[in-house]
């Protein structure tokens, strides 16, 4: 299914639709970072699991990621991996709660276009989305 | 048999008979003889002196048959030896004499009978009288006996039990009666005698006889039992801790005779229960610590799990500040924002008074608990340290589970201890990291609570040892958790038990009694 998947996305990751996905496995951060970025006029659609975003093909729409770090199963640095890796690099923005250094660095390093700490500011987070749908 | 006896009163009768009349004649041959002899030696005639002495004798001895035979014998010897000459006239007289006297000697043998007969019913009496006697002294013996067995009984089962039996009058009255045991209890002499009440009351701490005079008083006044707990300060200083109970005893018109009651020295029961009490407060200090060091190692999933409503709390509120603040504010937007800030901060202080309770010190709470309600709030405040291991936690738990009478603190500790063990049991594991929570009706009224894992498992030849204290497979652990894990199971009348799970991992079981009043 991934060997299928990879085929499309190397052919179709351009991202022309700006469709902003969010990956997070606690419901509240998800429902209401949507409502966020709706107020700031994106359109998202979010996803409890990087397995889920995967196996939904909209990564291939996906102008701008949003994920957590730390999930059950694929975390969100792996997602950013196997995005990378089927070279459908989509301006990543991580938000954790566990952010240390290391990690940032690792994060930023592999093409994340920002690295948010829970809670974070709306602001910073509407820049980041806005810059990262305008690249 | 019989035939002898039959046969041989006959012959003591005739004996008797023989013997009886023989007296007589024998007696009245020997006034005769006595007569001639006198008269040979030419003294004066004596016969009717001798003849009635013969029949006096004869009278006396041998019965009324007899001594009247003596009578006539003795008058017909008279007139053929001695006055064979006299005149019919004088014989007569002389015949009176006999009859007379054989008359007067009828009675005085008569009345000697009546006497003899007399004397032998009384005898008889008596006799009857002293047998019953010997028959109630003999029982009365035996009841003594009994009785002093009883009280032997009854002052063993007083010392052993510790209990003193009294009997007092009320006041100005005295003790009337004091067992052995109160003398122990109270710490008086035996050899001194009752003591009196005032007494007792000076053995009584000083800081109790206030309470325990108006206990007494009004007892005393509504004629009605009293009970009290008290410390006795022996002569030595040393305190001992007694409780007395009274019970009035009323006259059949209602005044109050006297109280009976006991004493119980308490001394030994409190001191076992002040030991129970404090080894409890060790063990809830023990499982407070074991909990606080669990929670320490869970500091950071527990803040990771009170950041995502404060996340969602912190996106809404800015959501609905840019819902305002936009040209053309849209406060129904705001609004929804707002409403969804109150849920996810409400969601968050709900984290963090689980954390609370959890981490709190207090006294072990007994109550009805939902036991599926405390396995889903651990899995909140644990699913974090699960994801950060990317262990997956399934549940498989009875909707229609009973209610257990536990307390939810100490029953979430044994779960979170058994949920991070399975973590830290599969956290080096590559293959499939999975939980499984299950809960359903055990054997008998209980409910059986089980945490499998797909970790490395446990030692085959381990497999109880795991629960002995400092016993641990860990590099970080002490070997104490699953031991007062299991100590609390047990404490509410449950076991905790392990296997290894197939085809690889640990379960570990535990169970809780289902209260009888519980509805199923």
């Amino acid at each position: 299914m991934f060997a299928s998947e990879r085929i499309v996305s190397a052919m179709s990751c351009h991202k022309e639709n700006k469709l902003v996905a969010i990956v997070d496995d606690d419901d509240s951060v998800r429902v209401t970072l949507q409502e966020l970025l709706r107020s700031a006029g994106f359109s998202s659609q979010a996803f409890e699991s990087a397995e889920k975003f995967l196996g939904s093909g909209q990564q291939l729409e996906t102008a701008c990621l949003i994920t957590d770090i730390r999930m059950p199963g694929m975390s969100g640095l792996e997602l950013q991996a196997r995005l990378n890796a089927e070279r459908c690099k989509i301006p990543t923005i991580f938000i954790t709660a566990h952010g240390d250094e290391e990690m940032r660095f690792r994060a930023l390093r592999e093409g994340a276009v920002e690295f948010l700490s829970k809670p974070f500011d709306d602001e910073v987070l509407v820049e980041s989305v806005r810059a990262a749908l305008e690249r | 048999m019989n035939s002898l006896v039959e046969t041989k009163r006959p012959v003591a009768t005739a004996w008797s008979f023989a013997l009886r009349y023989g007296l007589a004649l024998l007696s009245v041959s020997a006034a005769l003889g006595s007569s001639l002899a006198f008269m040979d030696f030419h003294l004066p005639q004596p016969f009717g002196a001798f003849a009635l002495s013969a029949i006096a004798l004869t009278f006396w001895y041998a019965g009324t048959g007899p001594g009247i035979l003596s009578a006539v014998l003795s008058s017909l010897i008279r007139d053929y030896f001695f006055e064979a000459g006299i005149r019919a006239g004088s014989r007569v007289i002389y015949d009176l004499v006999f009859l007379v006297f054989a008359l007067l000697m009828m009675r005085v043998v008569r009345g000697r009978l009546d006497l003899e007969q007399r004397v032998a019913e009384r005898t008889a009496e008596l006799t009857r009288l002293n047998d019953h006697l010997k028959l109630e002294i003999e029982k009365q013996n035996q009841i003594e006996a009994e009785l002093r067995l009883s009280e032997a009984y009854l002052a063993e089962a007083q010392r052993m039990s510790h209990t003193g039996s009294w009997a007092w009058s009320p006041p100005p009255g005295d003790i009337r009666y004091w067992s052995e045991e109160c003398f122990r209890v109270q710490g008086f002499d035996p050899k001194d005698g009752q003591p009196p009440y005032e007494a007792f009351f000076q053995t009584i701490h000083p800081d109790d006889r206030a309470q325990i005079a108006e206990v007494i008083d009004s007892a005393v006044r509504n004629k009605e039992d009293f009970k009290f707990d008290y410390r006795i300060v022996l002569p030595t200083g040393e305190i001992r801790y007694a409780q007395s109970v009274g019970h009035p005893s009323l006259s059949p018109s209602g005044d109050l005779i006297e109280y009976v009651g006991t004493i119980i020295d308490v001394t030994e029961r409190r001191q076992a229960e002040e030991e129970r009490e404090r080894l409890r407060e060790a063990h809830a200090d023990l499982a407070h610590v074991s909990r606080m060091t669990t929670m320490g190692e869970l500091t950071a999933s527990l803040a990771h799990e009170v950041n995502q409503p404060i996340t969602a709390v912190v996106n809404g509120a800015s959501t609905a500040v840019r819902w305002l603040t936009r040209e053309e504010p849209d406060i129904a937007e705001a609004r929804e924002a707002a409403l969804g800030v109150v849920r996810n901060a409400k969601r968050a202080a709900d984290i963090i008074s689980r954390i609370r309770s959890i981490s709190k010190k207090g006294e072990s709470k007994r109550q009805s608990v939902d036991v599926n309600e405390l396995i889903r709030e651990m899995i909140t405040l644990l699913r974090n340290e699960a994801n950060r291991y990317s262990v997956a936690i399934r549940t498989d738990l009875d909707a229609d589970l009973p209610q257990a009478m536990a307390d939810s603190v100490q029953v979430q500790q044994v779960m979170m201890n058994l949920i991070m063990n399975s973590i830290d049991a599969m956290k080096e594991v590559d293959q499939l990291r999975e939980l499984t929570i299950t809960s359903q009706r055990g054997e008998g009224r209980h409910l059986l609570i089980s945490a499998s894992d797909t970790g490395k498992g446990l030692p085959e030849h381990q497999m109880d040892q795991i629960f002995d204290a400092f016993f641990t497979t860990k590099t970080h652990g002490i070997g104490l958790g699953l031991r007062i894990s299991r100590s609390i199971i047990e404490s509410h009348g449950g076991r905790l038990w392990a296997a290894n799970n197939a085809p690889r991992g640990a379960i570990f079981y535990f169970t809780l009694p289902i209260p009888v009043e519980a509805r199923d």
